[in-house]
């Protein structure tokens, strides 16, 4: 049993690396609406391409268990969406609201401390790793969701005003990011329900190995709810367009604000919550 | 713009796209049927000669005339189209080019240079257009002015790569629209008007795989041309409103006086869309589509104005060949200064000398039949001092008439002596 074991140097490192190729991916992303001429379009892939690569290799060396190392898995599996998401929008879009993102959230994790957290019983467990992967990959689709429904209404706002300045030109089209925020949150949906039955699973099968916080349980079905809803209402009720990109970022929103609202009542980097 | 001279020469007086807003241009468009009107009221008012070129993007009056009265005429007769009477009329969104500004600021319009798309090509049509629905009131200083800036037009465009690449409102439609929808291959359309432009546009939205559903225009003939071309169907405009609940596109470009497509007439049956995007372009000039309409929430609406911004941005490459551009310009504009500025000084010199040496030889000779008694040499020194005389006389008249030449006021002072010795005007 180890109980706040140090991280190790390299773990560190790398993350140091990942960040600054994140960083500087962010900065090449943003350039165009500072003034500066676009860069080229390898160059913003391959940066966040080896930053990911990194990224990979960091994260397989964590143990996952805590706020520094879920916040890194979620940044991680952003990065990983982005670079998909891309390829379907053929443009770079998502990365205005993903690599910034991404890369506050590596920052996030590094000053969080990449250590585990309290307890590491089980935390190398494949149900356990599961759980976390799928349920961070279930947070980043939310996540994309959100980012793709910003873009869709920034450009939307563009496009009623006709207006025809750099969010006109860089950002992708209307249905495309509509498109975009459906696949992220029907792909989503079950990735979070997978990541909450793995939990349950795990819970069953190593009862007492990690302490499930009350809070970590509200926010987890809160979640799991909000994305529900989500689904719902574009699957369901056929909501699209403008009406569903408000829905994605009121639920993404209201996430974060529960997250918020919970962590500032249970201080300490112990857990991810 | 302007140099000041107060002369007979030549003039241009109008509004564009810099100087006016779409709806104040809209109110000063001329259509084809108004011009010969136009041009006679302000011919009335002392103009020579005059073409008046009306665009959506630019009315201009090209003159041969004094600054005034003629020009005066000009802003009464765009002054009358205003609804609400600015302080300075409609010279308030107007603007004077004098002699060779005027005529450089034509070879620009005719190149595209002074279009909002750099280069547009659609420019040079309506140039021709101008000049032949004025045929009969532009005169000859200006159907050689006209001629030349076709010319103009046409050596820019090839000798040059400002016309390169795609960048017409047309076009322009067509990405605004692929902004909506992405993927174009396979959304609905629907064409208002069928005239030269709606052709254009329908034409680069099919060949993006937009399906042309229907054509709708006021007389039928035209738009079964083409909807036949195309693979739509030709209907009456009344029969287009319902079309509105489903087609993803409408394009408009009717040559109606007043909007179509009103809150009335498709308000309701947009609005039972359920939300699904509408890309209306409107081309029109006059706008054809009511802009209360761009209020429902997915709707899309965009006129000229905004397509040809849109259109502008795409051409920002043309703009390297701009200096290439103007070279030509001011090398054809120093061309036709030089035809200008000395238009018939030379044959006008000679027929004023060939007619005041009849006159003095006529009456030399009545002279000296009552002088019987000179003699020869005596007669010869009459008809010296005759001669002589007469070169004082016209050694001015020649003297100012080639300097004016020179400086490019000869049409307009040749005019004055032309009418003073009771010449016949120039041809």
């Amino acid at each position: 049993m180890s109980w706040a074991r140090p991280v190790s140097g390299v773990i560190v490192t790398l993350h140091l690396v990942a960040l600054a190729l994140y960083g500087l991916a962010t900065a090449l992303t943003l350039a165009p609406f500072m003034g500066f001429r676009p860069a080229p379009r390898v160059l913003t892939i391959a940066i966040p391409c080896a930053g990911a690569a990194v990224h990979v290799v960091a994260v397989s060396q964590l143990t996952l268990v805590g706020l520094g190392p879920a916040l890194s898995m979620l940044a991680l599996c952003l990065v990983l969406l982005q670079l998909a998401s891309e390829r379907l929008l053929r443009g770079s879009a998502v990365s205005f609201f993903a690599a910034p993102l991404a890369t506050g959230l590596v920052g996030l994790a590094l000053l969080s401390g990449l250590a585990p957290g309290a307890e590491t019983v089980g935390a190398r467990n494949t149900w356990f790793v599961l759980h976390v992967a799928l349920s961070a990959l279930g947070l980043a689709l939310m996540a994309l969701a959100f980012i793709a429904a910003a873009l869709y209404l920034l450009q939307f706002r563009e496009l009623k005003a006709r207006r025809f300045g750099q969010i006109f030109q860089l950002f992708p089209p209307l249905e495309r990011l509509d498109q975009l925020n459906r696949v992220a949150l029907v792909a989503g949906f079950p990735a979070l329900t997978l990541g909450v039955l793995l939990a349950l699973g795990y819970g069953a099968q190593f009862s007492g190995g990690l302490h499930v916080a009350k809070a970590q349980l509200v926010w987890g079905i809160f979640t799991w709810v909000v994305l529900g809803w989500a689904v719902w209402v574009r699957v369901v009720r056929h909501w699209a367009g403008r009406r569903a990109a408000l829905a994605s970022i009121a639920g993404f929103g209201a996430v974060l604000l529960v997250y918020v609202a919970l962590k500032l009542t249970q201080p300490g980097a112990e857990r991810f919550l | 713009m302007t140099t000041g001279h107060m002369e007979m020469g030549i003039k241009v007086v109008g509004v564009n796209h810099r100087t006016a807003p779409l709806d104040v241009r809209e109110r000063f468009a001329h259509g084809a049927h108004e011009v010969p009107g136009a041009l006679a009221r302000v011919m009335a008012a002392g103009a020579s000669g005059g073409v008046l070129l009306s665009t959506c993007n630019r009315t201009e009056f090209y003159l041969v005339a004094d600054d005034e009265p003629a020009l005066e005429a000009v802003w009464s007769l765009l002054g009358e189209r205003l609804s609400s009477t600015p302080s300075g009329g409609a010279r308030e969104y107007g603007y004077i080019a004098r002699d060779r500004d005027a005529v450089r600021h034509l070879y620009r319009v005719s190149s595209g240079l002074d279009s909002i798309i750099l280069g547009e090509s659609q420019i040079q049509g309506q140039v021709r257009e101008a000049w032949e629905a004025s045929r009969a009131q532009a005169g000859p200083v200006l159907h050689r002015l006209f001629q030349t800036a076709l010319h103009v037009g046409s050596r820019v465009r090839t000798e040059t790569g400002l016309g390169m690449g795609t960048a017409s409102a047309a076009s322009a439609g067509v990405a605004v629209a692929g902004k909506i929808f992405g993927d174009l291959a396979g959304r609905r359309a629907l064409i208002l008007g069928a005239g030269d432009m709606a052709e254009l546009a329908a034409t680069c939205l099919s060949d993006q795989g937009v399906q042309i559903t229907l054509v709708a225009n006021r007389t039928q003939e035209r738009a079964r041309a083409i909807a036949e071309r195309l693979g739509g169907k030709a209907v009456s405009l009344d029969e287009a409103w319902p079309h509105f609940a489903t087609t993803d596109i409408a394009l408009c470009s009717t040559a109606a006086p007043h909007a179509v497509v009103t809150w009335e007439r498709v308000g309701t049956i947009i609005g039972a869309r359920r939300g699904k995007p509408l890309c209306i372009l409107d081309l029109a000039m006059p706008r054809d589509v009511d802009p209360a309409i761009a209020q429902l929430e997915n709707v899309f609406l965009y006129d000229v104005d905004d397509l040809q911004t849109v259109a502008a941005q795409a051409t920002a490459r043309r703009r390297d060949e701009i200096p290439a551009a103007e070279r030509i310009v001011e090398d054809e504009t120093d061309l036709f200064w030089a035809w200008y500025g000395g238009l018939g000084v030379v044959p006008t010199i000679k027929e004023l000398r060939a007619r005041m040496d009849d006159v003095r030889a006529t009456e030399v000779e009545r002279v000296l039949r009552q002088l019987d008694h000179l003699s020869p040499a005596d007669r010869a020194q009459v008809e010296q001092f005759s001669q002589a005389l007469l070169n004082k006389f016209l050694h001015q008249p020649t003297i100012a008439l080639k300097k004016a030449a020179e400086e490019g006021r000869g049409y307009g002072l040749l005019e004055a002596v032309r009418r003073l010795f009771g010449m016949e005007p120039p041809a």
